[in-house]
């Protein structure tokens, strides 16, 4: 193509780019201004501290508690988003009655709030009168109080916001089945590999490209997980179920220190700017050996 | 699509056969719900009515929630209907602070708002001095000091003045066998929640989930061990900032003694206060540490409860119960509002004895200004019993920086998840942060 | 696939009713609370015998539930008219030239997908506060786009890619400037990966909490989600009722993705295989 339309085909990010600039890149560079600043978050009057909060960052164990459960947040919902996902497309790829049916119903949780979806969630990991509490003492057992634990609310939470958005990977998936061409299969068979064979030679190699799109989608989503955990603990137990997001809040709003909390944020940025940039690179290679 | 409908029904119909399905309770209550519900549509609408005459539109937010927030609401409408002066109300509820903050920091204030206890020390900064105004000559004197600063500046109007004990379930006390003018420390107060668990009620209920109600326990225990007794507190410490925390573990310890021992509820990290209110009303629960809302949120669910408020135990035979009193709705105006002139006409408005004394009706509380009468409901005979009692302001408005509330919820919460070594990082992390943000003021 | 044969047909509609099952849980939770009295204390898998209206005559009165359904879709469907006009402009140089310049800018937008929106709040607050575009429609529009405008440049950037250059060479020949070509060669394209990029972002615009509750103060122009979540914190003593709300509040957004359905699925093919 020619240089002087590549040059004019540049002015198209303008809009998007005013829009980023205006709105994202501007009050991020005041909040790392802020992060070196002893701000409490609403007073005219602060100072500079220099590097204080960075230095206090690394020292926090409340702060080493959100980023772990981050990673669990993150990592836990993608890796169990993806394997759940493709197995459901799997199963949905061949036909049946209902088959439809039990795409949508599995779809459909990705379409409410987060917020409300750990409101509704509330109303089961209740102690008293929750749905789930109800079938452990119809069986017999002693009511559990779900999430007065901190670690075991996080992987409930983590359950939670894979069970709510399974249906991206889904059906990223099934779209990614439907695009492989059903004589490879047939070849295949002619050949006698076996279904397992089938699996890792064709079907895992020709989905490449969508395992990419899904795993960098729930990745981005889970580490920035936000919504199900204000709705159902608010970081509670005393620290124990924050993730850097609401961490970000919580020091922020209620602990009355801006300068600390932009510095949280902007760290959360940059993690998970690395983390997605390794995901990407390493998908592209994939990719490209094929 | 209809299709789907029909299979999603089927679903539904087969689940509920795996789970049987319920009759209809005997309804009382709901048809007077839904009464109140089309009683209040109306006002709704009248809203939208009201053609305002004059041009300017007054921002008003509020921190209130529920029926006082529905009292200030009618206020404004009042106002407007009197004046021709739109007012444009919002009660964000849980949000209240966070919103006041971040508009605090661009310096974007409605042109009045609540200061719920911090007038003085969070919000002085934007709110114009109220010394000039006709009402504040008529302020009673035991909150003055409270909304005061150091320069004899006072910023807002007090609609009422709140009037805090522990809160309690007269039917629970009196089948436990319990007497509550006994109860004297908090030794005799362990002796009662002894005697309750025994009948098989829960002593006291701790909501956990909601982000406040584990200070509460702080905010109505500390005093006692560290203000109240006149010949031996430290007030000072606290003011200068040379307060020792190593005693600080003793009422974490108080707490853990109390959760070990079973006094408190089995959810008490993640049940919540409506949860707590509504056991109070209904009767499984002793005591809890809330403000008089309480009772009138209980009272809500089971109008026919009988409950009561009694003053705070003391920490030993040398001290004497006590209250806790402060600011409840309190109104201030921004020292930067472009129609000043018309927010303190709205405000004065708002003084006026018979709007005053609806406010503070709405909340269940005494007036805040002199010669002002409110009803206080079932309220009414503990407030006349316990006139005589000594009365300290909250004790996290009073001696903590701005800010602390969170390390407060924070450490107690760390306290009843029974951590090892939780009551000596409670201190440690209470110094941490109080010597951190006693040096931000 | 082919080895699908008749004995692994047997295990399939038992396991598809486990799977609904679960998946269906929590909605069929809400379903039996919202119609059940305040007084029923009866568990939470048990639905009502009867139809208990009064829920949702709380949740609209009360609620304002029809007020917030209707900011919220004047919200969601300007912000999808940005974020489709302006994703599918920034993706066409995106695709087409493979330069370093575009590399960065590639980068930038995914970094800009990566920024918490709350480590930002503050300075955005009062960015708007100065624009005056706190409580309006337009500010609340403008930080949505914002946020929402990567993930259609990326999926338009992807399907653009698929597109052969043929069509645009052909059109440069024919004397087609970038505008000329863009508009009336790749644009008409893009109508199956629109209509992805329209419910994968019209859903984050429609459900958006964060930004809304800080934005959107004024009672006149609150959403669906603040409403709701406004209804729970000051009526959670009445849990029905706030149910009642939950359920008005998900109807939509899954009545349209029912009917939506096969343009979804269609769109994601096309998106997701580059």
């Amino acid at each position: 193509m020619k240089v002087k339309t590549k040059h004019i085909m540049n002015l198209f990010y303008i809009p998007a780019l005013l829009l980023f600039v205006a709105f994202v890149v501007y009050p991020f560079t005041q909040g790392i201004r802020i992060s070196f600043t002893n701000w409490n978050g609403y007073s005219q009057a602060y100072k500079y501290i220099g590097l204080d909060n960075y230095i206090r960052f690394f020292k926090d164990k409340n702060v080493l508690g959100a980023f772990v459960n981050t990673i669990i947040y993150g990592f836990g919902s993608t890796i169990v988003q993806n394997i759940l996902g493709l197995a459901y497309a799997l199963f949905l790829n061949s036909k049946f009655t209902g088959r439809s049916v039990v795409r949508a119903v599995i779809y459909m949780p990705v379409m409410i709030a987060s917020l409300i979806m750990g409101y509704i969630m509330y109303f089961l990991v209740q102690y008293d009168g929750g749905a789930i509490n109800d079938l452990l003492i119809l069986f017999g057992k002693a009511p559990v109080d779900l999430m007065s634990q901190g670690p075991r609310a996080v992987l409930i939470m983590t359950l939670i916001n894979i069970l709510q958005f399974v249906g991206i990977s889904m059906v990223i998936y099934l779209a990614g089945l439907q695009n492989i061409p059903e004589m490879y299969y047939e070849a295949a068979s002619i050949d006698g590999v076996n279904a397992w064979g089938q699996f890792k030679y064709i079907t895992l190699p020709l989905l490449m490209p969508a395992i990419s799109s899904a795993v960098v989608l729930n990745l981005i989503g889970g580490l920035k997980l936000f919504d199900i955990i204000m709705a159902l603990t608010a970081g509670g137990p005393g620290y124990s179920t924050h993730s850097l997001s609401t961490m970000v809040t919580n020091m922020y709003f209620r602990g009355q220190h801006a300068g600390y909390s932009a510095t949280i944020g902007i760290f959360t940025f940059i993690f998970i700017m690395i983390v997605s940039n390794i995901i990407v690179r390493y998908f592209d290679k994939k990719e490209v050996e094929m | 699509m209809k299709k789907f409908a029909s299979i999603i029904l089927g679903i539904t119909l087969s689940m509920m056969m795996f789970a049987g399905c319920s009759k209809a309770p005997v309804e009382t209550a709901p048809a007077e719900e839904a009464a109140s519900t089309e009683a209040a549509a109306p006002e709704a609408k009248a809203e939208t009515e009201t053609a305002p005459k004059s041009d300017v539109k007054l921002t008003f937010m509020s921190s209130m929630v529920g029926v006082p927030s529905e009292a200030l609401e009618q206020a404004c409408k009042d106002f407007t209907a009197e004046t021709g002066i739109a007012v444009e109300y919002s009660a964000p509820g849980a949000n209240y602070e966070e919103l006041m903050k971040t508009k605090m920091a661009s310096q974007d204030l409605p042109d009045l708002w609540n200061t719920h206890g911090w007038s003085v020390a969070r919000y002085s900064e934007y709110l114009r001095p109220i010394n000039d105004q006709p009402f504040a000559k008529d302020i009673v004197d035991s909150i003055k000091p409270l909304i005061t600063d150091a320069d004899g500046q006072m910023y807002v109007l007090p609609s009422d003045v709140d009037l805090a004990g522990i809160v309690y379930n007269i039917d629970v006390m009196d089948k436990s066998g319990v007497k509550v003018d006994d109860i004297k420390t908090w030794a005799d107060f362990e002796a009662a929640c002894e005697k309750i668990k025994a009948a098989g009620f829960t002593p006291v209920h701790i909501g956990g989930k909601d982000n406040w109600t584990i200070g509460q326990y702080f905010d109505w225990v500390a005093p006692s061990f560290y203000i109240t007794n006149e010949s031996k507190n430290y007030r000072d410490a606290f003011k200068d900032g040379s307060f020792d925390w190593k005693n600080w573990e003793e009422i974490c310890a108080m707490l853990d003694k109390w959760n070990k021992a079973g006094y408190l509820n089995v959810d008490a990290l993640t049940s919540d206060y409506i949860t707590g209110a509504k056991a109070l009303g209904e009767g499984k629960v002793g005591f809890e540490f809330y403000g008089n809302y309480a009772i009138t949120e209980a009272l809500g669910a089971f109008p026919d409860a009988k409950l009561g408020m009694m003053p705070v135990p003391a920490k030993d035979a040398s001290d004497q119960p006590t209250l806790i009193g402060g600011e409840r709705l309190a109104t201030g105006v921004w020292k930067d509002s472009p129609h000043m002139d018309e927010a303190l006409q709205l405000l004065n408005y708002l003084a006026r004895p018979e709007v005053c004394a609806k406010l503070a009706t709405a909340n269940g509380t005494p007036a805040g200004l002199k010669g002002v009468e409110s009803d206080t409901g079932i309220i009414k005979p503990f407030y006349e019993k316990y006139a005589n009692v000594k009365t300290f302001p909250y004790f996290d408005r009073e001696y903590l920086p701005s800010g602390m509330w969170d390390d407060l919820c924070i450490t107690g919460a760390n306290v009843l998840s029974k951590q090892e070594g939780a009551i000596r990082d409670a201190a440690k992390h209470m110094e941490t942060s109080f010597k951190d943000k006693f040096s931000q003021k | 696939m082919v080895q699908n044969n008749k004995r692994a047909a047997i295990w399939r509609t038992p396991l598809a009713i486990i799977i609904v099952l679960i998946h269906f849980a929590p909605i069929y939770i809400l379903l039996g609370m919202a119609f059940k009295s305040p007084k029923d204390v009866t568990s939470r898998w048990i639905l009502p015998g009867y139809i208990y209206k009064q829920n949702f005559d709380i949740a609209i009165n009360k609620g304002n539930m029809l007020a917030g359904l209707y900011n919220t879709t004047i919200i969601t469907v300007s912000c999808i008219v940005l974020i489709i006009v302006f994703g599918a402009l920034a993706a066409y140089p995106l695709a087409r030239n493979r330069s370093k310049f575009n590399g960065g800018i590639k980068a930038f937008v995914l970094g800009i997908m990566m920024v918490p929106p709350l480590s930002i709040l503050v300075p955005l607050y009062t960015v708007m506060a100065g624009l005056k575009g706190t409580s309006t429609y337009w500010g609340i529009i403008v930080i949505l786009t914002a946020f929402q405008l990567p993930m259609s440049i990326f999926l338009y950037t992807n399907f653009i890619s698929a597109i052969p250059t043929a069509l645009d060479e052909a059109a440069s020949i024919d004397g087609c400037g970038p505008f000329r070509t863009f508009f009336l060669v790749i644009l008409p394209q893009l109508k199956p990966i629109t209509a992805s990029v329209v419910i994968l972002t019209g859903i984050n615009c429609w459900n958006d909490y964060q930004f809304s509750l800080y934005m959107l103060q004024s009672p006149k122009i609150k959403t669906i989600t603040l409403t709701i979540s406004s209804f729970f914190s000051q009526n959670s003593n009445n849990v029905n009722a706030a149910a009642a709300a939950a359920l008005m509040g998900i109807l939509p957004v899954i009545l349209l993705f029912l009917s939506l359905q096969k343009y979804f699925i269609k769109g994601m093919v096309d998106s997701a295989i580059k």
